[in-house]
């Protein structure tokens, strides 16, 4: 006989309400409030340390990489950058350290910036223990894929593609080698932004990459974020203009979900899919994201205070994808 | 040729002494060495016992053991697979070290919590309580109320046995022989309870602190120590011998009692039972037989022990289940608790050891076989009432 599973089942008790009438658990709730603002009390303890990680996710954020830009013969705009793959213990979230392999030294790897037409020439130089590309979701030939067999970049290896930059929207670079979820959920990806040869209005231009760790490698993941650090503009919200444009380029290279999403409190945004459209799709305040999938968004807000941005996957909100804007 | 007999006075503490500085000189060679480092390019293993978990109201206290070989950094908390901000006492848990973390959580009562922790290099050490409960407070009116559950379960019902004395002292000797064989039986179900409660609670501690060991270390610690005592005191009992073998059962079935008390107060504090009625009448059948068990020697050697004697043989066959309620209920740690149902299940193997010995003819005669399975048997439909 178990004296404690078998009470378990036990009968509905009189002595028992008449011995613990005092100890009503409905009452239980009665003082409980959370003494923490913002949030309330989801939220990671501590602080990242950036300095250390090298990067930091409000720098990523309007951090643009135009390249080393020259001119070939016909006049042609070149924009040259190199990329070191290095491994890098990387704080996800105060205190949790993930084993990343990244771009030059930071999760998402630089945001390359150019414009259509140019002639785009990317180094990869391989310093890890495992086999890496980069592959470019753009109109591209396929020696410049960069998959196995295609632009693969041994250890100690390097290789330089060379891709146009077209068409013109908010894209995405990854590695493509395989085992292939292991190398996208372990950092090596990031944005790719082609801007159309006639540009766009002026507006505050910002990159968010929606990605995710799983921290015990057990196919789930334990952090979602938006350019890696969980609740990072929670902590420390966006600061934007009330009246000025704002342009967001989104890309999802969540692991593990199919499906991540957009929600901004207060507003509606005009969506771009895929930022390859000069006028926009959609007029909405969510939108859903399939892996890899990329849009271009732009809003004003008119009124200062702060407003949440987040995914509408409550899960992943819960798990580190919450951010503000804070409207001055 | 006189080497042989050259002898050097050295003292024996000090050659006992070698050893010991040689395995000192060991230590000091692995720390400063690490002979072992290259065996170890392998990931730390990090394991967190949740040794106790309390709910006051919006606020759930988390009471954690480091159990595994290296240390553990807690960096984070989720409760139902949402981040939490949290108090810790010591997020940086050495081996065996301890730390209690606070968070304020708008917990629900019956409803499921799941905690996790994140360690710094991301493994997740996941506790599931299955229905969330007010951890009872410490003060008067708890510990009376489960002051009173002890008496319900241990002391009335014990004390309601003993009063089988008088029908007892009239009984033939045949019969005699068949209770004390009934109390053998008896006391085999309890020790079979107890070992595999106390098991099961070994199972719950924190690996590090090795539950079995515990159990087995309680018991075989009850079992030497009650020779000892019968021994010490074989010149006394002289002629009551009847009251002395009730004294063994008493203690025997009190040390039972307080794992019993252990049992129900922790099940009860974490949430996990509800009393009712037919579990408090099943416990009261139950636990009445034990006092019959008490007596059963009384009645054979003719022996009129005083009153004062019946009201501590009760006092020390059903208080413990007070204070079992009361350490259940409050300071309720799995490994402890290993060891008080070791030391349980020890002293009832002891107990039934010596009082086999004392029946007449044992338990093979007639009477002795079935009062050992009567014994049994009743234990065994009286348990019924409570499942």
């Amino acid at each position: 006989m178990n004296r404690r599973s078998f009470i378990k089942t036990g009968t509905a008790g009189a002595l028992a309400s008449a011995f613990l009438a005092n100890q009503n658990p409905a009452q239980a709730q009665e003082h409980e409030h959370s003494d923490v603002t913002g949030h309330g009390g989801n939220m990671t303890m501590g602080e990242v340390d950036h300095a250390r990680n090298g990067f930091d996710p409000h720098e990523i954020l309007t951090d643009f990489d135009y390249g080393e830009v020259s001119k070939d013969a016909s006049g042609r705009t070149v924009r040259e950058y190199e990329f070191i793959v290095e491994n890098k213990e990387i704080e996800i979230a105060p205190g949790l350290f993930y084993p990343a392999w990244t771009y030059n030294g930071r999760v998402p790897g630089p945001t390359i910036r150019a414009t259509e037409g140019d002639l785009l020439r990317v180094r990869l130089v391989n310093s890890t223990d495992h086999l890496h590309t980069i592959h470019w979701h753009s109109i591209h030939p396929a020696a410049m894929d960069g998959i196995p067999g295609a632009g693969e970049v041994g250890p100690g290896e390097e290789f330089t593609y060379e891709i146009d930059a077209k068409p013109f929207g908010t894209h995405l670079y990854h590695c493509h080698s395989v085992p292939l979820k292991m190398h996208i959920q372990r950092g090596l990806y990031g944005a790719l932004i082609i801007d159309p040869k006639e540009g766009r209005p002026d507006a505050n231009e910002m990159v968010v990459v929606m990605n995710s760790f799983d921290t015990d490698f057990d196919g789930e993941n334990e952090i979602y974020a938006v350019n890696t650090v969980a609740f990072a503009y929670a902590v420390r919200p966006i600061k934007i203009n009330a009246g000025e444009l704002q342009r967001m380029h989104v890309v999802n290279i969540t692991e593990h979900d199919p499906v991540n999403s957009l929600h901004i409190h207060g507003n509606f945004f005009n969506l771009y899919r895929t930022g390859t459209s000069l006028v926009p799709h959609e007029f909405t305040d969510t939108i859903s994201m399939g892996q890899a999938e990329r849009h271009m968004i732009e809003f004003t807000y008119d009124t200062p205070g702060n407003f949440m941005f987040h995914a509408h996957q409550t899960e992943f909100v819960e798990l580190g994808w919450m951010s503000f804007f804070e409207v001055e | 040729m006189a080497a042989d007999h050259v002898s050097v006075k050295v003292p024996n503490w000090l050659l006992s002494l070698v050893p010991v500085a040689l395995v000192g000189l060991l230590v000091v060679v692995i720390f400063a060495f690490n002979p072992i480092e290259n065996l170890r390019d392998v990931p730390a293993v990090e394991r967190v016992a949740f040794e106790r978990t309390t709910f006051e109201p919006g606020r759930i206290e988390l009471h954690l053991r480091n159990d595994g070989p290296d240390p553990v950094q807690i960096a984070q908390v989720l409760i139902n697979d949402a981040y939490w901000r949290f108090e810790a006492s010591d997020a940086d848990l050495g081996r065996l070290e301890t730390a209690t973390i606070t968070v304020a959580y708008p917990w629900e009562p019956g409803l499921p919590v799941k905690i996790s922790l994140v360690t710094s290099t991301g493994v997740v050490i996941i506790h599931e309580i299955e229905a969330a409960a007010l951890t009872p407070e410490f003060d008067v009116e708890t510990l009376g109320i489960y002051a009173v559950l002890g008496i319900y379960i241990g002391v009335v019902p014990v004390s309601i046995g003993l009063l089988w004395f008088s029908s007892l002292r009239r009984a033939s000797k045949k019969w005699l022989s068949f209770f004390l064989a009934f109390t053998v039986g008896l006391l085999a179900f309890l020790l079979v309870d107890t070992t595999g409660e106390g098991l099961e609670l070994a199972g719950e501690a924190a690996a590090a602190l090795d539950g079995l060991a515990l159990f087995a270390i309680g018991a075989l610690i009850a079992v030497i120590c009650l020779m000892r005592l019968e021994n010490a005191l074989e010149a006394r009992k002289a002629g009551r011998e009847g009251l002395f073998l009730a004294y063994l059962i008493a203690a025997g079935i009190g040390l039972h009692n307080l794992g019993e008390g252990l049992a129900v107060g922790a099940a009860l504090a974490a949430g996990e039972i509800a009393l009712g009625t037919f579990l408090v009448l099943g416990f009261a059948l139950h636990n009445t037989t034990e006092g019959l068990a008490i007596v059963a020697p009384l009645g054979r050697e003719g022996e009129r022990p005083a009153l004062s004697h019946f009201a501590l043989l009760g006092a020390i066959a059903g208080v413990p289940a007070i204070t079992g309620a009361w350490a259940g209920g409050f300071i309720f740690n799995a490994a402890w608790a290993a060891l008080a149902f070791g030391i349980a299940a020890g002293a009832i193997a002891q107990v039934i050891w010596t009082i086999s010995r004392s029946i007449r003819g044992g338990l093979v005669t007639a009477a002795g076989t079935g009062g050992f399975v009567a014994g049994l048997g009743f234990m065994y439909l009286t348990s019924l009432l409570t499942a």
